[in-house]
Parts: structure tokens; C-alpha cells; sequence
């Protein structure tokens, strides 16, 4: 019972990080249907970004708040720049180029900074919480990512019901051309949704980034189950994005847990299978609402 | 002559890829009037609004409104200019609210309080959409997303209003409202309206002037009256 309480609540931070990753997909994928394989290196970029700043301020809030302003910047920018002219040609071009970015961002990020694993803080103690001598298996770091991630959704979801700017977002995601009609700049709004989605990235790359070590790769395998994450959500919804990030932490902490954590990705790959099986569309997509 | 709501379009040549739909087709709509534009299908009635409106870039010609040239312009900088464009099939956005549709149409406009009065004043107009403001447009019926797509080109106080077919699959009844709104959009709001129709009898019933289209050239153009009393055209062209 013990096991158990500590696999699911271990899992439930974990998820929180494929959440955010998978949210930084979904906004993007919403706009423009294009998948951003380079988010994971958006990512890890932006925490090198903080880890600099904290090495030699030795200030983690400032680290932290920088991280995800230069998201949103680097997000803004390669919107503009290089997605940009791909936006209504062949899917296929924007899967190399967002494929490219990724390999860009990694080489640059090894001529910069070098590849040797850096080890990266965290904003609160790692060691395990106990109630009445019972571990949690959560330490007050999880609780930390957990309730970051929580609010950044939260507040992306008010964003998006209750502003002028969330009605341009969700009228630009389900109808670019009518919102064009209506005057809409869908210009603007693309490079809002991949500076959030850049935002989204940052985040996701700090927090969980104190377990893992930073190196130029050390995105990848978290942004291969922020996809997964993603896809079981549906790829068009904010709330299967977090919805799917959780479950895939829980059933890969279970897996781990009582299987083994050798083949943690094969089980990740297992849960996309089961849910596409039984839910073709992801759980929580608008193509599946539209067909009831 | 320039006044805001004057509509000219100048000797448009446009097309898609390699097919060329409009070939030097001029209109021009004095403010506060109804056109018809009338023709078979695959005449450019279609092409004709989505030039004008700036989904369709012409080759050559000019498109002015309030004797500003806005041909080759973005579609969301000629919203923003002032031409409301009701596409064909209607255009709501499903997945949004009643409300939320509306809103977008409105988000143009810079000042809070003439956003709100225009909400105000859609409710006013249409009370069905103040009952359903807060359902999902999707769960509308055909006659109602009409009126929403209307209600929701006026949240935005344009000067030119193009519509594209607005009795399409529409009942008579139906059809008989869509157009008697129209008419009073012109009477009471003043706006430069051009209507595409195949419902030709009803379209000339309102307009002041109507054009027909073929094969990309305007074959005939005159009082909405006299068009109507016209049999050869009719016959020919116009199927009533």
C-alpha cells in the first residue's frame, strides 16, 4: 500500500513535467498543425539559459524567471524566422525544419556550453516527504513542479476563456481563415502561440531538469513522453495535454516501480498503443467531439 | 464621390494557378445601396467577393473603398478597413459559443464600450442569439448560423458588407427574413451591400442595381427593375 501511494504520487510530478511539455505541443499544433520536434531543444536551451544566470548569481528565482522569458523570446523568434515560411506549404516542410532547429539548437548548445553533464538545482529539498513515518515518495521539489506546472495551466486556461487575446487564440486554432475575415492578425497570434509554447518548454525544462542533469541532449527522451503525453490527449486539447501527461507519469511509475524501469519508454510506447487502439483520435481531441 | 462606404472595383483580372475566373470585371456600388450579382454557377461570383476581400489576389485591377486601392492587401487588413465578407457555407466557428462568435467579430474594433454596445445591439436585433449566447454555434440550426454570421460582420461596424449566397439551403421563410435583414441593414445602417445569389428573384427584389456574371465577364448590368422585367436575360441566364 505504501509502494503504491508513493508510485502514484511520484508519478503525478513526473506527469506534471510531460504535461507541460505536452501543452507547449498542443499550442503550437492547435495554430498551425505543425508538430514542433524542436521543442525539446527549445527546452534545454532556455535551461541553460537559467543555469548560467544561477551559476553566477547564484539566484535560482532569477535563473528561473529568465529561463522562461528567453522561452517566450526564443519561441517569438524562430515563429518569425524559420517556421514562418513554411506555413501553408507541405506538412513535410515543417517536420524538417522544426527536425533541423532541434539538431541546430543541441550542436549550439554543445559549442557553447560544451557536453559534459552539468548538474542543475532545484528550488526546494529533494529529499522525501514523510507523513507520520509514512514516505510519500514526493519530496517538496515534486510538490514544486507539480503546482508550478498546475498554475501555468490554470492561468493559460483563463487566458484563453476570459481575454481578447484567448478568443483570437481559439478562433486563430479552430478557424484561421474566418478569424482572418473577422480582421484577426493570425500573423501575431502564431508567434504568441510558439512563444507560449516556448514558455511551456522553459518551464518543463527547469524543473525537471534537477533529475536528469543538463547536456545537450538532456531533453530528448522527456520530450519523446511529452509527445507521447500529447498524442494520447488528443494533440488539440489543453486539458488532455495535462490530462495525458499525468496518466502516462502514473502508469510509467507503476510500470517502473513493480516491473522494472529498464524499459520505461517501451511502456510508454505500450500506453500510445492501448489508448490509439481504443481512442483513435486521443482522448480528449475535438475531431472525436465533433463526430458524437 | 469618395464617400467611405463607395465601393469600385476596377477592371479586376484574377484567378486561381494557372485558371483565370475574372476577367476584367468592374462593379461599382454607390453608398447605401443593395447589388445584386447574379450568375451560373462557375460565372466568378464567388471569386469576385474573395478578390475584394483579399483571399484571392488579382493580377490586375483595382479594388477601392472610400477611394482607398485595397486590392493585394492581407484579408485581415480589408476587415479591418472596413469590408465585411459572409462567405458561402456560412463560416460560424463551431467549436466557440454563440457569444464568443460574435466577439471575434468585434475584436477590430479598438474601444471597449463600442464592443460591448455592439453585443448589445446584435442581442437587440437578433433575440434568438440572446437566447442561445451561451451554447456552442455548432448546435445552431442552418437558419440561425445565418443570422449569426450576419449579426457577427456587423459586430465589427463595417461600411461594405459582401454576402455570398445567404438563402443557400435555407427554407423559404427563411430565405424571405435573411433578405428582409438586409434590406434594412442598408436602410437603417447605410451599408454598401454586395450580394451574390442563384436565388436571383429574391435578390432583385431587394437590390437597387444588379450585375449578371459569365465565364468571368460582366454580360449585363443595370436597374435591379429592369433586370427583373428583362425575359431574354432571365431565360438566358438567370433560370426564372
Amino acid at each position: 500500500m505504501q509502494e503504491f501511494l508513493e508510485f502514484t504520487l511520484g508519478g503525478i510530478a513526473i506527469g506534471m513535467i510531460y504535461a507541460a511539455i505536452a501543452l507547449s505541443l498542443v499550442l503550437i499544433w492547435r495554430g498551425t498543425r505543425v508538430l514542433n520536434y524542436s521543442q525539446g531543444g527549445m527546452a534545454m536551451f532556455t535551461t541553460y539559459v537559467a543555469w548560467v544566470v544561477i551559476d553566477h548569481t547564484g539566484n535560482y528565482w532569477l535563473g528561473f524567471v529568465l529561463a522562461l522569458a528567453s522561452g517566450l523570446v526564443l519561441g517569438a523568434i524562430l515563429e518569425r524566422t524559420v517556421v514562418r515560411p513554411t506555413i501553408g506549404k507541405s506538412p513535410l516542410n515543417s517536420v524538417i525544419v522544426t527536425i533541423g532547429l532541434l539538431i541546430f539548437l543541441e550542436g549550439l548548445a554543445g559549442i557553447i556550453y560544451g557536453g559534459q553533464y552539468r548538474s542543475f538545482p532545484a528550488a526546494f529539498s529533494i529529499k522525501g516527504l514523510k507523513i507520520g513515518g509514512v514516505a510519500l515518495g514526493i519530496s517538496p521539489s515534486d510538490l514544486f513542479t507539480a503546482g508550478a506546472v498546475l498554475a501555468a495551466a490554470l492561468a493559460l486556461a483563463l487566458v484563453f476563456r476570459y481575454t481578447a487575446v484567448g478568443l483570437r487564440l481559439r478562433a486563430t486554432a479552430f478557424s484561421p481563415s474566418v478569424a482572418r475575415l473577422l480582421g484577426v492578425r493570425i500573423g501575431r497570434v502564431l508567434t504568441l502561440g510558439w512563444a507560449l509554447a516556448g514558455l511551456f518548454g522553459a518551464l518543463a525544462g527547469v524543473l525537471v531538469t534537477p533529475s536528469t542533469f543538463l547536456y545537450p541532449n538532456s531533453m530528448d527522451s522527456i520530450f519523446v513522453l511529452g509527445f507521447t503525453a500529447a498524442v494520447i490527449g488528443g494533440l488539440d486539447s489543453a486539458i488532455g495535454a495535462v490530462i495525458g501527461g499525468v496518466l502516462l507519469g502514473v502508469v510509467l511509475s507503476y510500470a517502473g516501480g513493480y516491473i522494472g524501469s529498464d524499459l520505461v519508454l517501451v511502456y510508454g510506447l505500450v500506453v500510445l498503443a492501448l489508448v490509439l487502439m481504443i481512442r483513435p483520435t486521443g482522448l480528449f481531441s475535438a475531431a472525436a467531439a465533433r463526430r458524437v | 464621390m469618395t464617400d467611405a462606404a463607395s465601393l469600385a472595383v476596377e477592371e479586376i483580372v484574377a484567378g486561381y494557378g494557372g485558371a483565370q475566373v475574372l476577367d476584367g470585371v468592374s462593379v461599382s456600388a454607390r453608398p447605401g445601396t443593395i447589388t445584386a450579382v447574379l450568375g451560373a454557377n462557375g460565372a466568378g461570383k464567388t471569386t469576385l467577393l474573395r478578390t475584394i476581400s483579399g483571399f484571392v489576389r488579382p493580377r490586375h485591377g483595382k479594388v477601392l473603398v472610400g477611394g482607398t486601392d485595397l486590392a493585394r492587401r492581407h484579408p485581415e487588413d480589408i476587415a479591418r478597413a472596413g469590408v465585411a465578407h459572409v462567405p458561402e457555407g456560412q463560416g460560424v466557428i463551431t467549436e466557440l459559443t454563440v457569444e464568443e462568435n460574435l466577439r471575434v467579430g468585434g475584436l477590430v474594433r479598438r474601444d471597449r464600450s463600442a464592443r460591448a454596445a455592439a453585443l448589445n445591439d446584435a442581442y437587440q436585433r437578433f433575440p434568438v442569439l440572446a437566447e442561445r449566447r451561451r451554447r456552442a454555434a455548432g448546435t445552431l440550426s442552418g437558419g440561425e448560423r445565418q443570422i449569426l454570421v450576419i449579426a457577427r460582420a456587423l459586430m465589427a461596424a463595417p461600411r461594405v458588407l459582401l454576402l455570398d449566397e445567404p438563402s443557400l439551403g435555407l427554407a423559404p421563410r427563411m430565405v424571405a427574413q435573411v433578405m428582409d435583414l438586409i434590406r434594412q441593414l442598408r436602410d437603417d445602417a447605410g451599408l454598401t451591400v454586395l450580394l451574390v445569389e442563384q436565388n436571383a428573384r429574391s435578390a432583385l427584389g431587394i437590390a437597387d442595381k444588379g450585375l449578371v456574371l459569365n465565364l468571368g465577364k460582366v454580360v449585363a448590368e443595370d436597374d435591379a427593375a429592369a433586370l427583373a422585367a428583362d425575359v431574354g436575360l432571365r431565360r438566358h441566364y438567370l433560370g426564372f
